[in-house]
């Protein structure tokens, strides 16, 4: 009975997947695993990150991509681009594709990511299936696609209006204003990154915005599009229409109001989808430990009781790649083992009953390590900001007292003339929120830290001085003549101003007798300062 | 009668000069009168340093200082160090007649005591245990830990006594806690590995030099000079997450200081890789007419965005930008430059960044980096490796590592050993295959297996090796350990059989410098009676063990057959001799005979065989030690400007120890202050693998999540015993710089 290698197939081509591929493709080389890709848009992987960069022309589609469609064929990779997938027979194990094609599987992985939302204006088709049907003039940005049609604006110089004020919202506006476009962003609530951000980061954030240029219509609620006509008879979006009845006139309308992940295969074989593709903690979506779902679609958790990490509505995807990557990285140890252990028939029976080993490799983790609350960093040249966990708590809020309850401290530093803003939010002396606005060094440090959960300085300040203005040393240095003044050579002051007093009268009589100067020669000018501090002394008229 | 040398410890080799005290050297000129009312440390020792002159024999008939002479140390000017010297330099000469000088082999007791013994009895002893230790486990039962310290010839026949005398394959050295790393990432990527591929006054007239993991205002003080032009220009950007004394020199407009948290140096270069591409900063034509493997490179950097580099080394964003665009701007003004020497960008990597499990990696990350530059072989930049020890670069070429054989070849390329075996005299087969590195060389001590007789040579392994409490049980496990040293270091006190050895001064040979430039090494001292060379040494145990070739105890000789044995090697030293390199001859190899050497290497190709250099994707592996759990500190070790290595020389001269006497641990104040210490205290630091106490230096020039400890100090004060035994499975490389400890007060200062 040979055994033949156990088939992978991965739904889906963005950069979650493409990770996952890329800790695969050995064994796929060595034959240890038949590995299907299949991909939506018509190019390999590449780095959603760095999407908007492209938008504003200052990368290259190229430039970003993350997988390679020839090299993963030659390693032994079937590669389908272009392709989706109608349908999951999950009884036979089998994908219908949309040309009709059929991949069977082993094991399935599910990593199709999240489409933006569609949000409802006048003007504007709801239906998320008809996202490519957006009018000209409106793209959300999400795929080089959309990053083609925000690079003909920006381009051209021309108006752009950025709806919606969330991370990427402003991510998208700052880098459209840095290269040239006129950007305003519509935003509900009072201030842009309301809700991963406090009130004094929000306005210290919407001050440096404004300095960048950068129009912020807040407090806003949009009501419709308005079209014009082009030639050739097609609508073309015109100017946004708030409901106040004013209008916001653009070349490019760009959504930016969020993402929902792509369920819809999964609902349509059976599989439980809450706000994504549900998962346990084994990224596992069946019982038969055959599909899984990573990235943007997926949502850990596993529905059990008494599990610490898992609530009603909890696990649902947070967008960042981070995460995704490292479901990729578990998922593939996991898929791996078994693909060792297992393997199937040559007659494409499983052996066993299909469940994956409890562990990947001896002392492997048999569960995915539960992720820290999100980081939330801008990514944008000039504007820094961060933010994480609790950033709702004030100041002079009154703090609980009693037995069993640790109260939460704020810390603060305000300095909105100078756009500098951060707040820490500790309980027992660990941060558990942090807001932090152009204190990019304090920003690095309250990261680590609270990803750590480090105990944070008792002087909070050692925290805010981190962005302080460089400290110089003395710049007369220590008058004791025991101290140091050649640290490569270890000669004293004092033997410095003895060489001098007795006649050294150059900075290299003064090596010849001392030492000092005679190493990495940093100190040849001080010693000179004091030849000439000694000769001013004789010249001075004595009394 | 002055001789002209160089400086004993690291490998920028400042050139000196050693003169008899009597006679006066020109430091000495006019300084005498000066002297008066110098006081303290310094002053005792005086400028140019004299030590007491005993009250030795008549001056022997070599023309050289009998022992026991004072002699006085100068700087002498040549292109590295231009006459400077440091403080270990300056006093380099009080060794040579320390009353802890080893004048007789020691044989160790039942009693566990040392008794001198004669020569020959200690020849014939050791000669003895190689043999039954073969007898009884075999020829791999026999080990040889060899030093990036030792002159090229005793490098050389350390090697070649290893596999013909020993006929074991069980030879490593220290240079393998040193420079394997960033060899292994050189040869990789260029396919030739000499620390700086080109002259060092290149630096000069850089704009722009990217200094990381390397502290040389303290390990290499005089090499500071060559960063003037840099920190002029602004230019000089250091990587250490101390601010140590090289991150200092960046401060005031100098450059940039870069403090990541210990152990993601790898996430830093590929961040700044990632803005040079994505930026449009890299050099594309020569990407694509020097290089291979750059979409695959593309693709691995696409995963490290500033923001996310941020994240993981707590380096900020906009300093990650702002480097990658100065070394891009650095590199574009000085392309448009006719001739070398008009600025430019110099990428230099140090023990910080290699010292690592994922070492060979990140030095391959600071490659790929310059790379996309279009530095290396360029006439505006380059990439470079510091070489720390004295002959780390010669000693790394000649055969005492594991896989290697003189020239720079691999002991399993056939054509390799046929050339190196006719050289020899013997047949290829008589030579054993490639050993183990050091690390796993030392935990094999003693054990099933293992080597059961070990011979070291100018290394002191119970204090610079990883996991040192594991080592020094190694060395007590062991059958036989003989010692060649010129004092009792902390191995030697372990050892059964101590064979005292000749300094410096008072012998012949060759180093290397990390320019790759060999230099002449000369006696200017007759040795004590009872010390003989390691060349003699090797030269009697091989005639007891009837080695099937010779082994000269001339160094010329020695060196005239290291010659020809690495012709048509990488390191090709075929065109040097005595004469040549007494004339003061620029020998950067490789110096193939007919050749005048190489002072600028991959000026026209690189050194694979499509003359391309690689790029290679790489990816940060997992720490050894789980770092930052709750009340742990992140340790990384390094070194002091008064101490070389081990310490074991260092140690042992009065001013430097006076200026550094034992262990101290650079705390922040934050992280002093949560763990109550304060500056002065004794404090303790350990972990599972052990425990040392110091005391502490509150100091605002480390990050609050590090403390630092240097690694010259033996016993509890030993660094090494909290460093774990992990290697990189590319270079054998150990992990020194990610350590998880606790620190805490052992004794409040001024308490009673």
């Amino acid at each position: 009975m040979t055994r033949q290698p156990e088939r992978i197939a991965v739904v889906g081509f963005g950069p979650v997947a493409a990770r996952l591929v890329d800790e695969l493709l050995p064994a796929a080389a060595e034959g240890r695993i038949r590995l299907t890709v299949i991909g939506a848009e018509t190019g390999a992987a590449y780095n959603r990150v760095l999407v908007a960069d492209v938008g504003v022309g200052r990368t290259t589609a190229e430039a970003i991509s993350l997988a390679d469609e020839s090299g993963l064929r030659r390693q032994g990779a079937v590669v389908r681009l272009g392709r989706t997938v109608r349908r999951i027979d999950r009884p036979r194990r089998q994908l219908l594709l949309d040309d009709g094609s059929i991949e069977a599987y082993d094991r399935l992985v599910l990593a199709t990511g999240a489409r933006p939302v569609v949000p409802t204006l006048t003007g504007l088709n709801p239906d998320p299936s008809a996202l490519h049907l957006l009018p000209p003039g409106v793209t959300a940005l999400r795929d080089l696609g959309d990053a083609a049609r925000l690079r003909s604006v920006v381009a051209a110089r021309g108006e752009v209006v950025v709806l919606g004020g969330g991370i990427l919202g402003i991510e998208a506006a700052l880098a459209a204003a840095d290269e040239g476009a006129a950007v305003t962003v519509v935003h509900h609530g009072p201030r842009p990154l309301g809700r991963n951000i406090d009130a004094g980061g929000g306005a210290v954030l919407a001050r440096a915005l404004r300095e960048r240029g950068i129009r912020l219509v807040s407090n806003a609620r949009s009501s419709g599009i308005r079209f014009r006509n082009q030639p050739g008879g097609r609508h073309r979006f015109d100017a946004l229409v708030l409901d106040d009845g004013s209008e916001l006139p653009a070349d490019l309308l760009l959504l930016s109001c969020g993402v929902r992940p792509r369920t819809g295969l999964a609902e349509g074989c059976g599989l439980a989808v809450d706000t994504g593709i549900v998962v346990n903690h084994r990224l596992e979506a069946d019982v038969e430990s055959r599909v899984f779902a990573i990235g943007d679609c997926a949502q850990v958790n596993c529905g059990q009781d008494d599990c610490p990490e898992c609530g009603p509505g909890s696990g649902a995807p947070l967008g960042l790649l981070g995460p995704g990557w490292r479901q990729a990285e578990f998922l593939a140890g996991q898929l791996l083992a078994a693909a060792a252990a297992g393997g199937t028939t040559a007659g494409g029976r499983p052996q066993g009953a299909g469940m994956l080993p409890p562990e990947t490799e001896p002392g492997g983790p048999d569960r995915l390590p539960a992720e820290h609350p999100p980081v939330i960093l801008l990514k944008a040249r000039g504007v820094d900001m961060a933010a994480a966990g609790n950033v709702g708590a004030e100041l002079w809020e009154d703090v609980p007292h009693g037995p069993g309850t640790v109260p939460c401290h704020v810390s603060q530093w305000a300095d909105p003339e100078h756009g500098r803003y951060a707040k820490m939010v500790t309980r027992g002396g660990v941060l558990e929120g942090l807001v932090c606005v152009g204190m990019p060094r304090t920003a690095a440090e309250l990261v680590l830290l609270f990803e750590r959960q480090a105990e944070l300085p008792a002087d909070r300040t050692a925290m805010f001085r981190l962005d302080a203005v460089e400290e110089l040393p003395d710049g007369a240095g220590p008058a004791d003549p025991g101290s140091t003044l050649c640290r490569c050579t270890g000669a004293t002051l004092g033997s410095v101003e003895d060489a001098i007093s007795d006649g050294c009268a150059t900075a290299e009589e003064v090596s010849a007798c001392t030492r000092a100067g005679t190493g990495c020669g940093g100190c040849k000018s001080r010693i000179k300062e004091l030849i000439e501090a000694h000769r001013g002394l004789a010249a001075a008229p004595a009394g | 009668m002055a001789t002209a040398t160089h400086c004993p410890y690291c490998a920028l080799q400042c050139a000196m000069r050693l003169a008899p005290a009597a006679e006066g050297v020109s430091m000495n000129d006019g300084g005498a009168a000066a002297s008066k009312g110098m006081s303290g440390p310094v002053a005792a020792q005086g400028p140019a340093l004299t030590v007491a002159a005993g009250a030795g024999p008549a001056e022997a008939a070599t023309g050289l200082a009998a022992p026991g002479t004072g002699l006085a140390v100068a700087g002498r000017d040549f292109p590295t160090n231009r006459g400077g010297l440091c403080r270990k330099g300056w006093s380099s000469s009080a060794l040579l007649n320390s009353p802890e000088r080893l004048t007789a082999p020691l044989l160790r007791g039942d009693d566990g005591s040392f008794r001198p013994i004669g020569w020959d009895e200690a020849l014939d002893l050791a000669a003895g245990a190689v043999r039954s230790a073969q007898a009884m486990h075999g020829q791999d039962a026999v080990g040889v830990f060899g030093s990036g310290g030792l002159t090229n010839e005793k490098a050389y026949q350390l090697g070649k006594f290893a596999r013909l005398a020993l006929r074991t394959s069980r030879i490593d050295y220290n240079g393998r806690f040193c420079m394997s790393s960033a060899a292994a990432a050189g040869n990789r990527a260029f396919g030739l590995d000499r620390g700086l591929p080109f002259p060092l006054q290149d630096l000069d007239d850089a704009g722009t030099i990217l200094l990381l993991g390397s502290n040389v205002a303290d390990t290499m003080p005089p090499f500071v000079q060559h960063l003037k032009g840099a920190r002029d220009a602004g230019g000089l950007i250091v990587v250490d997450p101390r601010r140590s004394a090289t991150a200092a020199l960046a401060g005031a407009g100098a450059g940039l200081h870069l403090a990541p948290t210990p152990g993601t140096d790898m996430v830093l270069l590929m961040g700044i890789a990632h803005v040079v591409l994505q930026e449009g900063l890299a050099d594309t034509d020569y990407i694509a007419r020097r290089t291979a493997g750059f979409e695959e490179l593309r693709r691995s950097l696409n995963r490290w965005w500033p923001a996310r580099v941020q994240e993981v080394t707590g380096v900020p964003a906009a300093l990650i930008r702002e480097t990658a665009h100065r070394l891009a701007g650095g590199a574009r003004r000085a392309s448009g430059q006719p001739v070398n020497g008009t600025g430019g960008t110099y990428i230099l990597t140090g023990r910080g960044v290699e010292q690592h499990v994922d070492g060979a990696d990140t030095a391959t990350a600071a490659i790929n980096l310059a790379l996309l530059l279009g530095l290396p072989g360029s006439a505006h930049g380059g990439y470079g490796t510091l070489t720390g020890q004295g002959n780390g670069q010669g000693g790394r070429e000649h055969g005492q590592k594991a896989d290697q054989l003189p020239g720079y070849r691999k002991i399993t390329d056939p054509a390799a050993r046929e050339h190196v075996a006719a050289v020899w005299g013997v047949r290829p087969e008589d030579l054993p295959g490639p050993g183990v590195p050091a690390v796993e060389m030392l935990m094999s001590l003693g054990r099933p297996g293992g080597v059961r007789c070990l011979f070291v040579h100018g290394s002191n392994v119970a204090v610079s090796a990883p996991d040192a409490n594991e080592v020094i049980a190694g060395l007590r496990r062991l059958d036989f350990l003989v010692v060649a040293d010129f004092f009792m270091s902390e191995t030697a006190a372990e050892a059964d059989l101590v064979l005292p050895v000749l300094q410096w001064a008072e012998e012949e040979g060759t180093m290397t410098n990390l320019e790759g430039r060999v230099l002449r090494r000369r006696a200017a001292i007759d040795p004590p009676a009872g010390a003989r060379s390691e060349l003699w040494i090797m030269s009697e145990l091989a005639r007891r063990l009837e080695a099937p070739t010779n082994f000269s105890t001339d160094p010329e000789t020695v060196f005239d057959e290291l010659a020809r044995a690495s012709a048509g090697g990488p390191a090709d030293y075929s065109g040097l001799g005595y004469p040549l390199l007494d004339s003061g001859a620029e020998a950067y190899w490789p110096y193939p005979a007919g050749s005048t050497g190489t002072r600028r290497l991959f000026m026209d190709s690189f050194a694979h065989a499509d003359g391309r250099a690689r790029l290679i994707a790489v990816a940060p592996a997992v720490p050894t030690d789980e770092l930052h759990r709750p009340g742990e500190l992140t340790l990384v070790t390094g070194r002091l400007l008064e101490h070389y290595q081990s310490g074991t020389q260092t140690r042992r001269v009065a001013e430097l120890s006076a200026a550094q006497p034992g262990l101290a641990l650079q705390i922040h104040p934050v992280t002093a202050h949560r763990l109550g210490i304060e500056a002065g205290d004794r404090v303790t630091i350990g972990n599972g693998r052990g425990t040392v106490t110091g005391v502490a230096e509150v100091t605002q020039d480390i990050r609050p999540d590090t403390v630092f400890l240097p690694f010259h100090f033996p016993g509890g004060q030993s660094a090494n015993r909290l460093t774990p035994a992990a290697t990189d499975p590319v270079s054998g490389m150990p992990e020194f710089k990610t350590s998880s400890v606790t620190v805490s007060v052992l004794e409040k200062a001024g308490a009673l």
